[in-house]
């Protein structure tokens, strides 16, 4: 029991971690925390669960479309609304982006319905030995893996990454150093909400799919990043393992219900202990 | 004048105009309290609805399962606030900017998971019910004077040295501690005192509407609501919250009767509005401008 639990945490981990791991790159880049982070999420499992049933697309291929899709939407709303609260205290950055969401939630609402919706796509388990791994997932696992290490790829080798880097660790030696601010904030912010918006595409497959789906993913990826360390990239995937493997191990010697709590008391430990988190006051 | 004319409303006005009004009250001493903790000291505490949810849920405990009537509840739904405050202030108060916003954040979380997982005393996700009692006007004077003490406590606190003490923790902790200001003891009153006005509310307002369940007592917009009507009247000082109380009540009630489903739309671009056009609210804006009391 113990072990199946192990393998679902793990594979619920590599989500957390690519999800998170948007997050981690606005806090690090802008130190905005964004509350629509979640709503966005819910954004791409609509153009997911749209490009399936009505393009017959497979939700996996959607991936790249609708990952293109939110960048765009994470551009547009960096220059539109984002941009003013960079750097500015946490309240203002938190209530903008709150605002940003259930404006998101709202406009959602009306245009899809709380209706709830699903991409029946693959279903069943494959038996592993004496464990049962749920198809949908094994399969979000590896495309979250995937994801997760291009975007590590990414931020490591090309020059752009490199930017974004740099802007994290000290924005102004990195505008001294000729890197266009603005820009990487834009693509930054972009590229964090394909990240969710990956998740979305492969979460549309596994849950119900509705406009407040989203809330919830805010603040596990919190969890996942303050875990982890703030700002710190390769600490969103120990932080998302880590939430994983809790949440699964709660819900099987407590219950579902609580396995929220627990992951909130480790929370507020590790604050206590390392309040920079695990892998914290290191950047990459 | 207007004391007078709020203290003899309930004689005249009808029962919708009396529920508003204590809808006001209630806003008042929300937006007051989170404007003590966070308008004073600078710690955004991003879930103060907890402590209103708290409340709630120990006011009703005692009124549906003990008996007890509701003005002891409401004190103890203040107490219990308190306790709350206590027990996730001592250790979150170190928690320096967001950490701190997000620490809060997730206590409101795990709240409503609690109080959803212990059926047997709060009802579970399927609420709890208090008896009928029609008492909408003792319960209009209670919460109007919660509102007034909240009010009062803030201006008592802004006039004297242990307000000045908090706003130095605001400005710049590390020289408030070099000045010998016992930044985690003073952080942690502030935080008990803006616990208990919520705590109070909370009970009030589930005596009154009669039944909550997790989700009517923690939602997370109403923090947001409490924060955005401190934000526009101008935190850190004594009439914003109220100001910005009661506009924002007064604009959201015109708003909800007309545009039902945009509304929520139109909550978020009053917050991003707020946030991005005024962020030091209107006494902030009317303090730069003219020399106004820093009393106010």
């Amino acid at each position: 029991m113990v072990g199946q639990v192990v393998i679902s945490g793990i594979l619920a981990g590599a989500l957390y971690a690519m999800v998170a791991l948007g997050l981690a790159l606005i806090y690090g880049v802008m130190r905005v925390i964004n509350i629509a982070h979640g709503p966005l999420l819910m954004l791409g499992a609509y153009t997911t669960f749209f490009l399936y049933s009505a393009f017959g697309l497979n939700p996996y291929l959607s991936i790249p479309v609708t990952m293109a899709v939110l960048f765009v939407v994470g551009v547009v709303l960096q220059r539109s609304l984002v941009f003013r609260v960079v750097d500015a205290p946490e309240l203002s950055s938190l209530l903008l982006t709150f605002g940003i969401s259930i404006g998101l939630v709202n406009l959602a609402q009306l245009a899809f319905t709380s209706d709830l919706r699903a991409v029946e796509y693959l279903t069943g388990s494959i038996p592993l030995g004496p464990f049962a791994l749920s198809k949908t997932r094994l399969v979000a696992f590896v495309f979250a893996g995937g994801v997760t290490a291009l975007a590590f790829l990414f931020l490591q080798r090309t020059r752009l990454g490199k930017a974004i880097r740099a802007t994290s660790q000290s924005p102004e030696v990195a505008m001294v150093c000729g890197i266009d601010v603005r820009r990487v904030h834009m693509f930054t912010f972009g590229l964090a909400t394909a990240l969710a918006a990956a998740g979305g595409a492969l979460i549309a497959v596994i849950v119900a799919i509705q406009p407040e789906m989203g809330q919830v993913w805010t603040f596990k990826s919190f969890l996942v990043i303050v875990l982890g360390g703030a700002g710190n990239y390769p600490g969103a995937l120990l932080g998302g393992m880590l939430l994983g493997l809790v949440e699964q191990l709660a819900a099987l010697f407590l219950t579902t219900q609580l396995s929220e709590v627990v992951a909130y008391l480790l929370l507020v430990v590790v604050l206590l202990v390392r309040p920079t988190g695990l892998l914290g006051g290191r950047q990459t | 004048m207007l004391l007078a004319a709020l203290a003899v409303y309930p004689a005249f006005g009808t029962g919708y105009g009396v529920r508003a009004m204590l809808q006001i009250f209630m806003w008042i001493a929300l937006a007051g309290s989170w404007n003590i903790i966070s308008g004073l000291t600078g710690y955004v505490s991003f879930g103060h609805v907890a402590f209103f949810g708290a409340g709630a849920y120990a006011g009703a405990i005692l009124i549906a399962n003990a008996g007890w009537p509701w003005v002891p509840a409401a004190a103890a739904g203040g107490v219990a606030a308190c306790v709350l405050a206590l027990v996730i202030g001592y250790p979150c108060l170190r928690l320096k900017g967001p950490y701190f916003a997000i620490a809060m954040l997730g206590l409101n979380e795990v709240l409503r998971a609690l109080v959803s997982y212990f059926e047997a005393l709060t009802g579970g996700g399927s609420g709890l019910s208090l008896p009928t009692l029609h008492a909408t006007v003792p319960i209009y004077y209670a919460m109007a004077g919660t509102a007034a003490a909240v009010t009062l406590l803030t201006f008592l606190i802004i006039t004297s040295r242990f307000g000045l003490r908090l706003m130095t923790i605001r400005e710049d902790e590390l020289a408030a501690e070099a000045m010998g200001i016992d930044t985690a003891r003073h952080k942690l009153y502030a935080f008990l005192l803006s616990a208990a006005g919520p705590g109070i509310a909370g009970a009030l307002a589930a005596r009154d509407q009669g039944y909550i369940e997790p989700i009517s007592v923690f939602p997370l917009a109403t923090t947001i609501t409490m924060i955005v009507m401190a934000l526009f009247g101008g935190k850190g000082t004594v009439w914003g919250p109220v100001l910005g109380a009661v506009v924002l009540f007064v604009a959201q009630e015109l708003v909800w009767a007309r545009f039902p489903y945009v509304h929520q739309l139109l909550f978020g671009a009053i917050i991003v509005a707020v946030v991005l056009l005024m962020p030091r609210g209107v006494l902030g804006i009317l303090q730069l401008k003219y020399r106004l009391p820093r009393t106010i």
